[in-house]
């Protein structure tokens, strides 16, 4: 077993252990490394000054994603070859303007010749994101806005710089640069680096456990899940999977925690698939379940969720940014298992089920039986969720889902909402699933409404009606994201709403 | 250039293709390379400098026990206000207090100045610090300190004409307050600083700031050194927008507290959540208005009375509050006005400049009042806009007496219409909202009309310095700070063109204390304007000298020319004598051939505006030397079940002068419009009910993101030349944000579509929330009935900064008083 952590950043291998791995990538790269490009503004991920790409060895060769450096700490990277902005092209640092100018890479050269910088200190998290759409081949699925957009190019501009904020220039010029840079010719990233070498490499150490302590703290890195779970068993431990929310707690809210356990090696768990149902689902659903794996990151999800179900890839689509997409996976959102978690409401409407492993064994627990209170899971000491499954909704039924924030994209919900609803024959309403979030300590099924709108016609006075149901029994809660009342008149209006939607 | 008249023209310039260059930093900004002061490599032996601050928002500190702390492993030094030479300070009155002594005026306001080895050692030191206070009642909005009667500096007031008389005349009155929120400034790169030691006292500062003078004037003063033992360098800041103008100065001051004490390099960067909890933010106003107006909407009297919210201290308030009581007039002629003015004192970080300056809320005022004037006649708002518009031969002195020269205002209005197709989708917005019953749509057509200079008179100058070495390269070293809006991009195109040489000859220097002196703050959009002008008249100089040098020198190579430098030209990176273009020299000859003459290659320039004045006494002169113009027109979409706004289409059209980099300025339009729309729509700074700031990361603090733009989002420029400044141009950085004001006026424009009678109420920002908050009032929807009358979030758990909260009756009854339409009896 491996003691220490292996990376590479911008080709160059790099060894780190005993306390060092216990810091995020950027202060690594700030003070170890010297690299000061890559920038720390939030530290929490909300604003992407720090982003970086992350390649791991794939099937045949490195696989790359944009994340936000901040939150990601150096022992999520072992086996990992970071890419910062340092190294896109390989950049003079002194010559005359021309010659600076032609050795940048096409997001470069875009950025400033159509005045993408202003103050600079967006920028390279900007060219980042940028270059992900040449250097990533999962960057992200272009144009979620939809049907609507007339200009498809701007759209996946714009998708791939939704996690990335910048103060000074309105986006305008930026827009212009990053599609400018779609028609750049980038170079191919064997030719920056050894992508070979490293590939080799890395796919090796793929293989291996990693265990790092430093006085108390302890990081383990285990290959399979029993050897998680006896970990878990043996330790007051915190999983970590994309670490978007546990680095987040480190960085601002001083959680640290003695020991650190990962999921990124466990094998077999990082794919989708389809299966028939024959009974485990129940009623819900088109007859079809997708096995979803825990490391299968929630971009994955998106890009496959795009044609198979449109109502759940527009929510993912505004589902933090493509930074936290790509490190973020479903298991961990549900893990984490906030009131406001995105994902939840579709998971419990379609009535989910959470495969929970251990050493003991494996079971499925009802997405409606996981939940016990705030932030309070059904799973034991020594499990861990190994697979989500998923049944997709069935062509009868409509189906609508809803995130209220106080901005589209990166922010988290004020109020979540998931509805469906099956019209009988008689154009009356046969079956009604309602789930909310943001208004109670846990993702809550509407059962009221639910039997409310069993049996009523389909029209719009049952649906306001079936608004004033709903709040009967809501106490929400005032917060920085909106106040007690916005989230009830939310939850009366959401109704309203479905119906005009579903017309 | 054979025009022997124009030739001898000074102001004539070579305009090579310089106005189209790229930003001077963007090869080191897309690359990583820009270096910022948290980027500056550690020194040997560099310590980290944090502080200690109030928890309390008012409270007096009983006991402070420091022992435990100073025996943290690693903490070096800890200081208190004791170790200061000088505590006090501040820009306009002195009436800031650094380290609290006895009572601290805010949460966060520094008590201990921690000097440490390292991050944990800091974190550690804070906790065992031994503070006892006793909480003293604060003040938590404005009207808590109009009760209390707690107020910053004096009143001010303009005033023209009888407006008692006026109104009594009029046919309409409508009466009204307006509260509107601050807004964090948001600046990528937080407050940072580093400070150098040197010998005998001297220290060199390199900071965040927008100001170095002042922070080197701080500095000095507030650790008793001469002004000149301090030198205050600004390679660069990751964003300002007013932020640093000012409010740079703290944490230089510990820093430099820590240096001069220790003799180490000390190094204070704060991180983006307590920069955003201790330092200032844009002044929340709440202004009360009445104002009498004509059948046709044209206003007859406006009556205002506007309260800043200062927080702790003066600060800018002053100015702030100044420019708002300028600028309520904006782009109308209001011909009796009675305007006036205080800052309430609150119990918050000192409120700051932000781009703007109290503009904006002094705009917002009067727009808002134009819509309401609208909804209430029933007319378009345009149309009441447009009859209230200046005049360009009358109606067209400002309420403080400054005649407008060269109007452009009716221009772009009329241009605007027509270009954006305001009335076809004026029309179309009415079918639109009649037939939907999912959506709202507003549209508006808004104007801005921004004063340039400072409205102190002695802020307006700046000077230069513009060295030429022997290989041609020059030098340029000004005040101005370079905070991402390209001045230095700007002077570097002056001076080159200056000289006709090729741009990237041409440095722009560090900004530094050392090579100017008493400099103004790059600030009130002027930072061109001043710097460009003061280094264009060193230019002229050494042209001047190097003239006359080429002119001795073409004389003796051609019989019978004469030495006559004003016929010298300089063009395409080359010197000749207009007469005899055939023979010339470079530029790099023509400089060394003057070194060898021993004539000097380096100048000072100095500049001051001219003819501006103003008198606070009287609220009256003419106090800019021009006007910056410009309108937009804003197309909104509302859901109208959950209020979510969408910003579906912007037009601008700007009078801007003359663009020295056109590029730059477009770059300045959209992103000063893209804050004024954050700053009314989604950016909300929510407390605590102890005053605490919540919402102090982007976690919970929206700026607009890349999909808050609309895709489709137009700028144009009004062909135009502002013969009065430099280069024909107009400063830029502040008046776009006011058109911002447009998407607000927008969102109440679609509201009036279900108000029925009453005008529609909108306070700021309008978020989903606010939005809906009024959409269920006006349409009764499901779940209003028991909520009606109070005021959202007003159970006491958040504190709606400058809401009346805090008295046990105004919890439960709407706080925010509605427009009054009253018609005169």
């Amino acid at each position: 077993m491996r003691d220490k952590v292996v990376l590479f950043i911008n080709g160059q291998r790099h060894t780190v252990g005993a306390a060092d791995v216990f810091q995020p990538l950027t202060d690594y790269l700030r003070s170890a490394r010297s690299l000061c490009g890559t920038k720390v503004v939030c530290a929490e991920g909300d604003c992407g000054a720090c982003t970086v790409l992350v390649g791991r060895a794939g099937a045949c060769e490195m696989e790359y994603v944009p994340v936000n450096g901040c939150i990601q700490y150096l022992y999520q990277l072992d086996g990992c070859h970071v890419i910062t902005v340092e190294a896109l092209a390989p950049t003079l640092s002194y010559g005359s303007h021309d010659e600076l100018k032609a050795a940048l890479n096409p997001a470069q050269l875009a950025m400033v010749e159509n005045n993408g910088a202003q103050c600079g200190y967006c920028t390279p998290g900007f060219v980042m994101s940028l270059s992900a759409l040449s250097y990533c081949r999962s960057a992200c699925p272009a144009g979620g806005s939809g049907s609507e957009s007339c200009s498809p190019e701007k759209d996946v501009v714009r998708d791939a710089l939704t996690g990335n904020l910048c103060r000074c220039t309105g986006y305008e010029a930026i827009v212009k640069a990053g599609v400018a840079s779609l028609h750049g010719s980038f170079k191919p990233l064997t030719e920056l680096f050894d992508e070979a070498g490293i590939f080799a490499e890395l796919s090796a150490l793929d293989q291996e456990e990693v265990s790092v302590a430093a006085g108390k703290r302890q990081f383990y890195l285990p290959t399979t899940v029993e050897k998680l779970s006896r970990f878990l068993d043996a330790n007051e431990a915190v999983l970590v999977s994309g670490g978007t929310d546990l680095s987040v707690n480190m960085n601002k809210r001083g959680f640290s925690p003695v020991a650190i356990v990962s999921t990124a090696r466990l094998k077999g768990l990082a794919t989708i698939e389809v299966m028939e149902s024959n009974d485990a689902a129940g009623s819900a659903g088109s007859g079809k379940i997708l096995a979803i794996g825990a490391r299968v990151s929630l971009a994955q999800l998106e890009a496959y969720m795009q044609n198979l179900c449109p109502q759940f890839y527009k929510i993912l689509w505004v589902f933090g940014s493509p930074q936290i997409r790509h490190a973020g996976t479903l298991a961990g959102n549900i893990a984490n298992g906030s009131p406001i978690a995105d994902s939840l409401p579709f998971l419990m409407l379609m009535q989910a089920e959470v495969e929970a492993s251990s050493f003991r064994g494996v079971r499925r627990i009802k997405m409606s039986d996981f939940y016990l209170g705030y932030k309070k899971l059904a799973l034991a000491k020594d499990e861990v969720i190994t697979r989500i499954f998923l049944p997709l909704p069935c062509q009868q039924e409509k189906i609508r889902l809803y995130k209220v924030s106080r901005r589209e994209h990166l922010d988290i919900s004020a109020f979540t909402a998931a509805i469906s609803v099956t019209l009988g024959g008689d154009g009356k309403i046969a079956a009604a699933r309602v789930v909310f979030g943001g208004v109670a300590a846990t993702v809550l099924k509407m059962k009221e409404v639910e039997d409310f709108l069993q049996g009523k016609p389909d029209e719009l006075d049952t649906y306001r009606q079936a608004g004033l149901v709903a709040i009967e029994n809501l106490r929400p809660l005032t917060d920085v994201r909106g106040s007690r009342e916005f989230r009830l008149q939310l939850a009366a209006n959401i109704f309203s709403k479905f119906y005009f939607e579903t017309r | 250039m054979s025009n022997g008249h124009t030739s001898r023209n000074a102001d004539r310039v070579d305009k090579n293709a310089s106005g189209a260059i790229n930003h001077d930093s963007a090869i080191g900004h897309v690359s990583g390379q820009s270096i910022y002061i948290d980027d500056m490599p550690r020194q040997h032996n560099e310590l980290l400098v944090d502080y200690f601050g109030s928890p309390l928002p008012r409270g007096r500190i009983k006991s402070l026990d420091l022992e435990a702390a100073r025996a943290v492993s690693g903490v070096v030094a800890l200081f208190t206000y004791k170790d200061l030479h000088h505590n006090k300070f501040g820009p306009i009155l002195q009436d800031e207090v650094l380290l609290v002594e006895d009572i601290a005026e805010f949460i966060g306001q520094p008590i201990v100045v921690i000097a440490a080895e390292n991050h944990a050692a800091i974190k550690a030191c804070k906790a065992a610090i031994k503070l006892e206070m006793e909480a003293l009642d604060p003040l938590l909005n404005i009207d808590d300190a109009i009760k209390a009667g707690a107020y910053i500096d004096r009143e001010y007031m303009i005033e023209r004409g009888d407006v008692e008389a006026a109104m009594a005349e009029c046919s309409h009155v409508i009466e009204g307050r307006l509260y509107m929120a601050g807004a964090d400034h948001f600046y990528l790169e937080s407050q940072a600083c580093l400070v150098y030691p040197g010998e005998y006292g001297q220290l060199v500062v390199h900071s965040s700031t927008q100001a170095p003078s002042e922070v080197q004037h701080v500095v000095a003063h507030l650790l008793g050194l001469s002004i000149s033992q301090v030198v205050c360098i600004v390679k660069r800041m990751g964003g300002g927008f007013g932020g640093k103008e000012c409010q740079a100065t703290h944490p230089a001051v510990m820093a430099a507290l820590v240096a001069l004490r220790t003799g180490r390099p000390a190094r204070l960067v704060m991180n983006k959540d307590d920069d955003m909890m201790y330092t200032g933010k844009r002044h929340p106003f709440q202004n009360d208005y009445k104002v009498g107006f004509d059948d046709s909407g044209r206003v007859q009297a406006l009556s205002a009375r506007l309260y800043a919210d200062g927080g702790a201290y003066n600060d800018l308030s002053t100015a702030v509050l100044g420019r708002a009581l300028t600028h309520i007039d904006n782009a109308y002629f209001l011909p009796n006005v009675k305007v006036l003015g205080r800052i309430a004192k609150t119990n918050f970080p000192p409120n700051t400049a932000f781009r703007g300056f109290g503009g904006p809320q002094g705009v917002l005022t009067i727009e808002c009042i134009m819509e309401e004037i609208a909804a209430y006649l029933k007319k378009d708002p345009f149309s009441v806009r447009r009859a209230n518009c200046y005049g360009i031969e009358e109606r067209n002195t400002t309420h403080y007496g400054q005649l407008l020269e060269k109007n452009t205002l009716p221009e772009l209005f009329d241009k605007l219409r027509l270009s954006a197709d305001y009335d076809k989708r004026m029309a179309a917005v009415k079918s639109f909202n009649e037939s939907s019953q999912t959506h709202l749509k507003g549209l508006s057509l808004t104007a801005v009309k921004f004063g340039i200079s400072f409205t102190n008179k002695f802020l307006n100058q700046a000077n230069a310095l513009v060295n030429v070495y022997l290989d041609g390269s020059i030098q340029v070293s000004t005040g101005a700070t370079e905070m991402g809006q390209g001045v230095n991009t700007n002077i570097k195109i002056i001076v080159a063109d200056e000289f006709a040489i090729d741009p990237h000859q041409v440095i722009v220097m560090a900004t530094s204390t050392e090579k100017n002196n008493n400099t103004s703050a790059t600030a009130a959009s002027s930072a061109t304007d001043l710097n460009g002008s003061a280094a264009q008249i060193a230019c002229r100089a050494i042209k001047g000298r190097l003239q006359k040098v080429a002119a001795d020198y073409f004389a003796t190579q051609e019989t019978g020319v004469g030495a006559y430098p004003e016929r010298i030209v300089f063009a395409g990176g080359e010197v000749f004598d207009e007469r005899k273009p055939h023979r010339r020299l470079t530029f790099k000859e023509i400089v060394n051939m003057a070194y060898r003459e021993r004539v000097s290659l380096g100048e000072r320039g100095h500049y001051a505006t001219p003819s501006i004045s103003f008198d606070w006494s009287v609220g009256k002169g003419t106090p800019f030397l021009y006007y910056t113009n410009g309108v937009a027109v804003s197309e909104v979409c509302i859901d109208r079940f959950t209020g979510a706004l969408k910003v579906e289409r912007v037009d601008i059209l700007m009078d801007i002068g003359k663009s020295i980099n056109e590029g730059l300025n477009r770059g300045q339009i959209a992103g000063a419009f893209a804050q004024g729309l954050g700053w009314l729509t989604m950016e909300d700074l929510r407390y605590a009910p102890n005053g605490a700031l919540l919402s102090h990361s982007p976690t919970t603090y929206k700026i607009p993101g890349i999909y808050d733009l609309p895709s489709d989002f137009k700028i144009d420029l009004l062909e135009n030349e502002n013969t009065v400044n430099v280069r024909g141009s107009k400063a830029v950085g502040e008046p776009p944000l006011l058109l911002g004001i447009s998407v607000w006026t927008a969102v109440k424009h679609a509201l009036s579509f279900v108000s029925g009678d009453a005008i529609p109420v909108l306070n700021t920002p309008a978020s989903g929330e606010e939005i809906l908050e009024r959409l269920t009032a006006y349409c009764q929807s499901p779940a209003s009935d028991a909520k009606q009358r109070s005021r959202w979030g007003g159970d006491g758990s958040i504190l709606l900064r400058g809401q009346s909260f805090a008295h046990g009756e105004s919890r439960t009854s709407p706080v925010r008083a509605a427009s009054v339409a009253a018609k005169k009896q």
